[in-house]
């Protein structure tokens, strides 16, 4: 006895697989461009989830009354979360954690990795203050009990510590961490931890939607050459390559 | 600005106006008819006996050579419309000599053969577990099967393969990277979450988010929310500067920004009067032609505004003065047919045409006149460039890119809907 289903096509497939890129034109791609239906609602969305994401929080105040779209999150969660970041961002990270706590204290409970990077965090700023004693007192305290629990934490420690090695630290192998980048690294790692114990994806759908396209014109680019967009700021199609 | 154009800004409006009106589940409907039963008018015929559900099927020949082979096909072809489609079959009972295979074939496949030995088909067989793929001779594939056991066939569209499973597991070699468990649906995650992550590895200039969002901002007048957000933006840390990334482009949606907002505004509260009052004021050639869409859909808004106040009176006489002579007029039949139909109904919200009663319907009459506006820019480089904003350029691109990808894929594959990426909470990566 033998059962099998139908699927049509398999070898049309093979066969188109075999055969040169098919070029589309200019015009042609227009027409295809133009019976692409995009509702202004979905794009509204798509606007307001990039500024409730990202934290702006009076525009997405003001894109709520000037659009009527609605945000997918409490609008005052924001700003609790963004005074978090901002903390960070200053460089009062224990300003930071007390109010991560008082916003939910689960988050750094069950989040080990963060609070350690946080601690790294405030440790940086003690020895960019130049406050070595309490820098050391607390790197022993406080960081070192934790890098025995993991090796890579231990490793994070070890090289945070060799900051206080330099006298000048503008040359030494470690300055990156005193960068202003290593801040903002802390402060979007405590944002996505935030949004993920709000329910809430802790990347915008905007920025992924833009790699999806570049992904699909590079896919699409193995059987046509058709108007490509290069330049995702200004939208504009180029002439298909031939 | 030459007249066709103005009629081929405002047609588009109109469109856009319809689109309003109607549900995303019809814009996303792409129905394939999908494999439910066994065909049973296409089968071997008399070798078999097909259950009353069309479920279940026996074989009842005694096969004496090769083209002694029952089989049946399901009713309708898999449907390609996906990622990737997934079936199963148990195996109640292999026979004496064990012979059954499961498979994938045309609808011109000879039905007395063995799926896999015909051209254009694919068989994995039990009584071996070899796969065939168009001729006799098959290929070290995976373990045999036999009574009790439940095997399954599956196409990728994304990598354009075939594979089967044993009792939940892939087999063979073609997906040698999946060990775990299988069910259709969680193949399918893994296989997206897959594509995800090499989605999620492609870099992107910086700040592009930053400014498309402002550019979109700008093109359709958000002037207040654009404040606050260049506001918000200059003093992050740090600061986000996309004033000299746009170039010209900006220029073009500077125009009448503040023009545009007060317009948006009137028509956003529901005052129409006011709004034909500013244009009429402002920008007097956009209404000049009382039978132009954008005055039609000014007209209808204004009709639709007394309804939503209840002064239905009002609106009948409205309705004769400014809405009637449209009536005769193809493209815009339909919208003048619902809009009189809100009369018809005692609560007009919950009604089939409740929808113009949206805040949708009020945002697109806006949308029209902002574009309408943006046409009357002396500098405007491009004509048509005041319909779409970047943020609509690219989604348009994306959508047409995975459009065509599947058409020349011979039709499978997935389309792009940006209603589906919204209301997913999981387009996140691992």
């Amino acid at each position: 006895m033998s059962i099998f289903w139908v699927v049509r096509q398999l070898a049309y497939i093979q066969e188109s697989m075999a055969t040169s890129k098919k070029v589309i034109t200019k015009e042609e791609w227009e027409r295809k461009l133009n019976d692409v239906k995009i509702r202004k609602e979905d794009m509204n969305k798509l606007v307001m989830n990039f500024l409730v994401t990202e934290g702006y929080v009076d525009a997405a105040e003001k894109f709520r009354s000037e659009s009527g779209t609605e945000p997918d999150i409490d609008l005052a969660t924001i700003t609790d979360r963004m005074a978090v970041k901002k903390a960070v961002q200053c460089g009062n990270v224990e300003d930071a954690i007390e109010k991560v706590n008082d916003l939910n204290p689960e988050i750094l409970d069950t989040n080990p990795q963060l609070f350690f990077h946080l601690q790294q965090q405030r440790l940086i700023e003690l020895i960019r203050n130049g406050k070595i004693e309490e820098a050391l007192e607390f790197a022993q305290e406080e960081l070192a009990p934790r890098g025995e629990e993991n090796q890579s934490f231990l490793e994070e420690l070890e090289r945070t510590v060799a900051l206080l090695a330099f006298e000048d630290v503008s040359n030494c192998p470690v300055g990156e961490l005193l960068d202003i980048s290593q801040r903002l690294k802390t402060a979007s790692e405590v944002n996505a931890a935030i949004l993920t114990s709000q329910s809430h994806e802790k990347d915008p759908k905007l920025p992924s939607l833009l790699k999806m396209l570049i992904w699909a014109q590079n896919q699409l680019d193995e059987k046509a050459s058709y108007p490509r967009i290069n330049d995702l700021s200004s939208a504009k199609l180029e002439d298909p390559a031939i | 600005m030459v007249a066709n154009q103005q009629e081929q800004i405002s047609n588009y409006f109109l469109e856009q106006a319809k689109l309003s009106a109607s549900s995303s589940e019809e814009l996303d409907n792409e129905n394939e008819s999908i494999p439910m039963e066994l065909n049973t008018i296409n089968s071997s015929g008399g070798f078999l006996v097909v259950s009353t559900d069309k479920l279940s099927v026996e074989y009842t020949g005694v096969n004496l050579h090769g083209h002694d082979v029952g089989v049946i096909q399901a009713n309708h072809p898999a449907p390609v419309k996906r990622l990737m489609y997934y079936f199963e079959m148990k195996v109640i009972n292999a026979g004496a000599k064990g012979q059954i295979a499961i498979g994938f074939t045309t609808d011109s496949f000879k039905m007395r053969r063995q799926p896999g030995w015909e051209a254009n088909s694919y068989g994995y067989h039990g009584d071996d577990g070899l796969l065939y793929r168009g001729h006799g001779k098959g290929e070290t594939f995976g373990p045999s099967f036999t009574t009790g056991d439940t095997v399954g066939g599956g196409i990728n569209y994304a990598s354009q393969e075939v594979f089967f499973t044993k009792n939940g597991i892939v087999v063979g070699t073609v997906y040698k990277d999946v060990k775990s468990q299988l069910f259709p649906t969680a193949y399918e995650a893994q296989e997206r979450l897959k594509q995800q992550s090499m989605i999620e590895k492609i870099s992107l200039p910086q700040n592009v988010s930053y400014g498309i969002v402002r550019s979109y901002l700008l093109h359709y007048g958000y002037e207040d929310t654009l404040n606050v957000f260049d506001m918000a933006t200059s003093n992050s840390v740090p600061p986000i500067s996309l004033s000299q990334q746009n170039g010209f482009i900006e220029q073009d949606d500077m125009y009448a920004l503040s023009q545009r907002k007060t317009l948006r505004q009137l028509i956003r509260t529901g005052k129409i009067d006011a709004a034909f009052g500013k244009l009429r004021d402002w920008y007097p050639q956009t209404i000049l032609d009382d039978n132009s869409p954008i005055c039609f859909l000014l007209h209808s808004q204004k009709f639709i505004e007394l309804v939503r106040a209840g002064k239905l009176e009002d609106a009948v006489k409205y309705g004769r003065v400014e809405l009637a002579k449209f009536f005769g007029q193809e493209e815009y039949k339909e919208l003048v047919r619902e809009c009189v139909a809100l009369l018809a109904y005692e609560e007009p919200l919950n009604s089939p045409v409740g929808h113009l009663l949206k805040e949708s319907q009020r945002e697109a009459v806006a949308d029209a006149v902002n574009a309408m506006i943006l046409s009357t820019n002396p500098g405007l480089k491009d004509s048509l460039s005041c319909l779409h904003s970047q943020l609509e350029k690219l989604l348009r691109q994306l959508s047409a890119c995975c459009l065509e990808r599947r058409s020349l894929n011979g039709d499978q594959g997935e389309a792009f809907h940006l209603h589906r990426v919204l209301t997913s909470s999981k387009m996140e990566k691992h």
